[in-house]
């Protein structure tokens, strides 16, 4: 037997009313025979997907584990495609536990991360952008990320990448019309018309594209970085953000060591705050500004929050190095209740205080629109491309698809230039693992949680 | 009366007539059996050969040493090239041929084979032993003993003809009896059976046609020979004529729909959705204002006329009635009903790529036996099984066509993989490598390949060999001859192209559209070699999209390594249970014989092809393809199967 049979919790560790343990593979429901000692399991006379109330024992000693529901699935009908049990525990480490080592002792094993999807994938159970799914779904930072995921494990996306791969294929047989049947009463369509079809498909392609940047924000979180002297308020700020005191702030200069990273929710989308790293007697160019910034952040940042407490004018070459960055800057004036009379904010300024709350929600407000203002525009209308693999091919496919129609107004014949229609096709096939070459596959199942 | 040989070929029609040929090619003592020597090669239905996709695989069996491209060119009477206005690559030559000659001709090329013996018989049952084939039996009683037996039974098994829903009557062919023993004997011997049907129009004599009232098409005149390899001398052309039937025949054909035997419920089989009958035209697209009908020479002796498009199973006077609603056939005499008929054949995924039947080591099917439609069909897959036959005579190794190789090539790995559920024909759609297999290159592809197993003969060989030389002299031409501007910019303007400025390489100018060697070659001036036009089209056709040629290429690359990845004989695909039932029963029943093949058995999804490398890896019993001595690659699903 290649594919054994494995188990593992599906819920997660620590405390909880109920925990789920599951069990997958062709001896699934033999394991479960011998743990609740009922043989119905195996053949048959259970009613499938129903709940079984059912004392566990512990093989061999016929110790009593726990009161257990557990109900069976039979493949193919089960998220696995296989024989598949799913027992629910009393919640806590040790029963669960107890339960897990039981099926182990029965022949099974534990387990890999991921695996259970895995397995759906490779018994045709989910394609393979439900398979990546599954995975954002369990690592989703926000709720906004859990939605994507959820509407591309629904088939949003593979749905809408099986439409594109219909119409490629559309454009194919409109070929085949022109070639195989040239004597027919039904003329050809004119390949004039082909080609402004193909430039139609692209262009479907590309709206789908567009969502890529937002998608892997979406799953990633948007980089945030704090960026401004020593001591202009970053780390209240960060803390504030977070809503819990996670950086060290004191009031002397350089008392945050290193980089601080904290993945927060704003208004349901996600963001990866970085505080300031520990860059003092750092003599490069940045510190040289006066300037601390987690650098390595920096390069990748989706949006800086420059900091200036108030009270203190802009120096030129901190404006400068504003001025160079390649990523948005909201610039902040923290410590607002300590400004002096007279003091004002310059535009586009905001103003904040940690102190009494003042301005957190504008600044949240404007972090929100700055990054996924597209989302926020039409969101539920299109299918997000979520990660690099999706849009590296969509891009493939829709470049093909344009030289396709670049070909035909060339000149180049339609059978040669069909040869981009066949490669469109095949970049498409990829997306939904029609066609999975297996580092497509380690790259998709590599990032796990355990469970699904 | 016993006589042995050891190759026994059972029918005469195109494909039994390429098996018969190929097998003597190789040397080995062959036999034709056929009920009737006169009508060897015989053109049942529409007396042409090619068209698109199919012209090209009428060059293949040309190229590979066969009959047809031979027998075409002495008899073609109207010649066009289909496609032309298109791209090179996908123009499919097409000749009429002269019904009467062409099985004299084809005839004539048998009889110069010094191994070939033909003899007229019809064969009634198989001789099997110990689970292998050991010869045949005649309705006469004659033996014909010999362990490889090529089955070519086109449309007489269990053939039944209708014409009207009242008349049937057994049948093989018009005229002809069936084949009724045979069949029962294949079928006791387990092989699945299923039933197809097909049509053919009615006949007129020309002498009763009123040609003004039709648009003339005359034949292209061009030197073209379907044949790389020799020069059989062309005959005079006669003009093809084109009119159309409409509303009144619509009506004629609705009356009477009831009588026909296809929609009367009197036929059970399917037929190709491609070559529909004129009661499927006006059932179908009741919207079609008319349809257009083709008014065939059926050759030069005689001047009946093959009315192409009409094909039908409505009794003769209804036929009559519609003939006569036609502009020009208003006064037409019919001289032979068409007619409707359904046949035996045995769904082709029990045999090998070698089309040997898998139960009955020794047994060959070709042509319409195995579903196919189509004269160059049938005979592209009898010039490989009366090959296959003769190698394993002589206990050599086995030859397979493979995708990227020929049109051959798809059409066997179709039939064998996916099996078939109408009539298959071929299109150039079907293969993933149209540029590859193009009517001009076949020597290049497969003229090297049937050398290096002895199918060619001596003559053959030298033609092929002539060829190749002359296509890298062109290559070498086009590549360093300095074109002048003085001499091409004419040439150039003609073809609404950019004139140059100074010297430049005639290949750098074939690149661009609408330019021809040919034209290039004439603006060259009377220095300039000559070429033949098949091998100036292989220039063009490399040089001017060399980029995509290259990318099929690689594509191919990839496809052979996947068809590198062996899948055993014994693979136990039934207990795999990592793999889903459907897939199981599938590979159970088609058996791949490699990880390529698997890939494009429809139901067989990709999570099943991963678990199957897995299983087949974890029974560590991976073998090489028969003929192949590569390793399989580590990692056969690295590289995306053409789709």
């Amino acid at each position: 037997m290649l594919l054994d049979t494995i188990v593992a919790q599906a819920t997660a560790p620590g405390f909880g009313a109920i925990a789920l343990v599951r069990l997958t593979g062709s001896a699934a429901r033999g394991i479960a025979a011998e743990l609740t000692g009922d043989a119905g399991i195996t053949t048959g006379a259970w009613a499938e997907r129903a709940g079984h109330l059912r004392t566990l024992r512990r093989p061999g000693s016929g110790e009593v584990l726990d009161q257990a529901l557990v109900t069976v699935y039979r493949a193919p009908a089960s998220y696995t495609g296989e024989d598949m049990v799913e027992i629910s525990t009393h919640g806590g480490h040790s029963i669960p536990g107890n339960v897990v080592a039981a099926c182990i002792a029965l022949g099974a094993r534990r387990a890999r991360p991921g695996e259970f999807t895995e397995r759906a994938y490779l018994n045709g159970k989910l394609d393979l952008t439900q398979a990546e799914a599954v995975a954002d779904l369990v690592a989703a930072r926000s709720e906004k990320g859990r939605t994507v995921a959820l509407h591309q494990l629904e088939r949003g996306l593979g749905a809408r990448v099986a439409a594109l791969r219909e119409d490629v294929v559309g454009l194919a047989a409109l070929l085949v019309q022109h070639i195989d049947f040239p004597e027919e009463d039904d003329a050809p369509t004119p390949l004039g018309n082909i080609a402004e079809r193909a430039g139609g498909v692209a262009r479907d392609m590309g709206v789908i594209l567009a969502t890529a940047p937002s998608g892997e924000l979406l799953r990633e979180g948007a980089v945030t970085v704090l960026a401004g002297r020593p001591n202009s308020g970053k780390s209240s700020l960060f803390n504030a953000l977070v809503g819990q005191e996670r950086a060290i702030v004191t009031d002397v200069a350089g008392t945050t060591r290193d980089a601080i990273e904290a993945v927060v929710e704003v208004d349901g989308f996600p963001f990866r705050l970085v505080d300031t790293a520990g860059l003092r007697g750092d003599a490069d160019t940045v510190e040289r500004l006066g300037i601390e910034v987690a650098r390595r952040y920096l390069a990748g940042a989706d949006v800086v929050l420059h900091c200036r407490e108030a009270g203190r004018a802009a120096g030129k070459r901190e404006e400068e190095f504003l001025a160079s960055l390649g990523s948005p800057v909201i610039a902040v004036r923290t410590k607002w209740d300590l400004a002096g009379p007279g003091e004002a904010p310059c535009d586009g300024e905001v103003v904040v205080s940690v102190e009494s709350g003042e301005g957190l929600a504008e600044l949240r407000s404007m972090l929100r629109g700055l990054v996924f203002q597209g989302i926020v525009e039409n969101r539920d209308e299109v299918p997000v491309v979520t990660n690099r693999r999706q849009a590296g091919l969509l891009r493939v496919a829709r470049a093909e698809v344009e030289a396709f129609a670049e070909a035909l107004s060339a000149e180049i014949p339609p059978e040669v230039a069909s040869a981009h229609l066949k490669s469109a096709e095949s970049a498409l096939e990829e997306i939904l693992g029609a066609i999975a070459p297996d580092d497509v596959l380690d790259r998709v199942f590599r990032d796990f949680c355990i469970g699904k | 009366m016993q006589l042995r040989y050891d190759v026994i070929v059972v029918g005469g029609g195109h494909a039994g007539t390429e098996a018969a040929a190929a097998a003597a090619r190789l040397g080995a003592k062959t036999v034709l059996v056929t009920p009737d020597l006169t009508r060897i090669a015989q053109m049942s239905c529409n007396p042409a050969i090619g068209g698109v996709a199919k012209g090209t695989v009428a060059r293949e069996v040309g190229a590979l040493g066969g009959v047809m491209a031979r027998a075409t060119d002495a008899t073609r009477i109207h010649f066009r090239m289909l496609n032309r206005s298109k791209g090179p690559a996908v123009w499919g030559p097409r000749a009429q041929c002269d019904r009467a000659r062409y099985p004299v001709a084809a005839r004539r090329i048998l009889d110069g084979l010094d191994d070939l013996d033909l003899f007229q018989e019809m064969v009634t049952g198989l001789l099997v032993d110990d689970g292998r084939v050991q010869g045949v039996v005649t309705r006469g009683g004659i033996v014909f003993e010999g362990s490889a037996v090529v089955v070519t039974a086109g449309t007489f098994l269990r053939g039944r003809i209708h014409v009207g829903g009242s008349t049937a009557h057994g049948a093989g062919r018009a005229g002809e009896g069936p084949s009724v023993d045979l069949a029962e004997a294949l079928e006791e011997r387990g092989l699945e059976v299923a039933r197809f049907k097909t049509g053919t129009p009615p006949r007129v004599d020309g002498r009763s046609v009123d040609f003004s009232r039709c648009e003339r098409q005359d034949g292209e005149d061009s030197a073209f020979r379907f044949c790389s390899y020799s020069r059989e001398p062309l005959p005079g052309q006669l003009p093809c004529w084109i009119t159309w039937c409409g509303a009144e025949l619509k009506r004629i054909v609705t009356a009477n729909l009831s009588r026909s035997a296809l929609y009367g419920g009197e036929m059970s089989g399917r037929g190709p959705r491609y070559c529909p009958s004129i009661e499927d035209k006006v059932v179908r697209f009741p919207n079609v204002a008319r349809h257009q009908i083709f008014l065939e020479p059926e050759g030069l002796d005689t001047t009946e006329i093959y009315v192409n498009g009409l094909s039908t199973s409505l009794p003769p006077e209804v036929q009559l009635a519609f003939l006569r609603s036609i502009p020009g056939l208003e006064e037409a005499r019919m001289t032979k009903p068409g007619y409707a008929i359904e046949y035996d054949y045995f769904p082709p995924y029990q045999l090998r790529h070698t089309l040997e039947v898998r139960c009955i080591p020794g047994l060959y099917f070709a042509g319409q036996i195995n579903g196919t439609t189509g004269y160059e069909e049938a005979a592209g897959q009898g010039l490989v099984a009366g090959a296959n036959a003769a190698l394993a005579v002589l206990d050599r190794d086995p030859f397979v066509v493979e995708r990227d190789q020929g049109y051959i090539g798809v059409l066997i790995d179709d039939l064998v993989t996916k099996g078939v559920d109408e009539p298959y024909r071929l299109f150039t759609s079907r293969a993933e490598f149209r540029l590859l297999l193009r009517q001009d290159n076949g020597p290049g592809r497969l003229g090297t390949l049937a050398r290096s197993i002895g199918l060619l003969t001596g003559e053959q060989e030298s033609a092929l060999e002539e060829r190749l030389r002359d296509e890298s002299r062109a290559m070498a031409w086009f590549r360093s001859e300095a074109m002048q501007p003085e001499r091409v910019n004419p040439t150039l303007e003609q073809a609404g192209s950019d004139p140059i400025d100074r010297p430049r390489r005639a290949m750098d100018i074939l690149r661009r559209p609408r330019v021809t060697a040919e034209a290039l070659l004439r603006a060259a001036g009377a220095a300039a070699p000559s070429f033949d036009p098949d091998v100036l089209a292989t220039v063009e056709i490399d040089t001017k999209y060399e980029g995509y040629v290259r990318r099929e290429l690689e594509r191919a690359a990839k496809l052979r390594t996947q068809a590198e990845f062996a899948i055993p004989e014994d693979t136990p695909f039934t207990s795999f249970a990592t793999l889903s039932i459907e897939a199981r029963q599938k590979l159970e029943k088609i058996r791949p014989r490699s990880l390529a093949q698997a890939g494009r058995i429809p139901g067989v999804s990709p999570a099943d092809l991963q678990n199957l490398v897995m299983e087949i890896r974890r029974r560590g019993n991976r073998r090489t393809v028969p003929g192949k001595q590569s390793e399989a690659p580590a990692d056969p699903t690295d590289s995306a199967p053409a789709a």
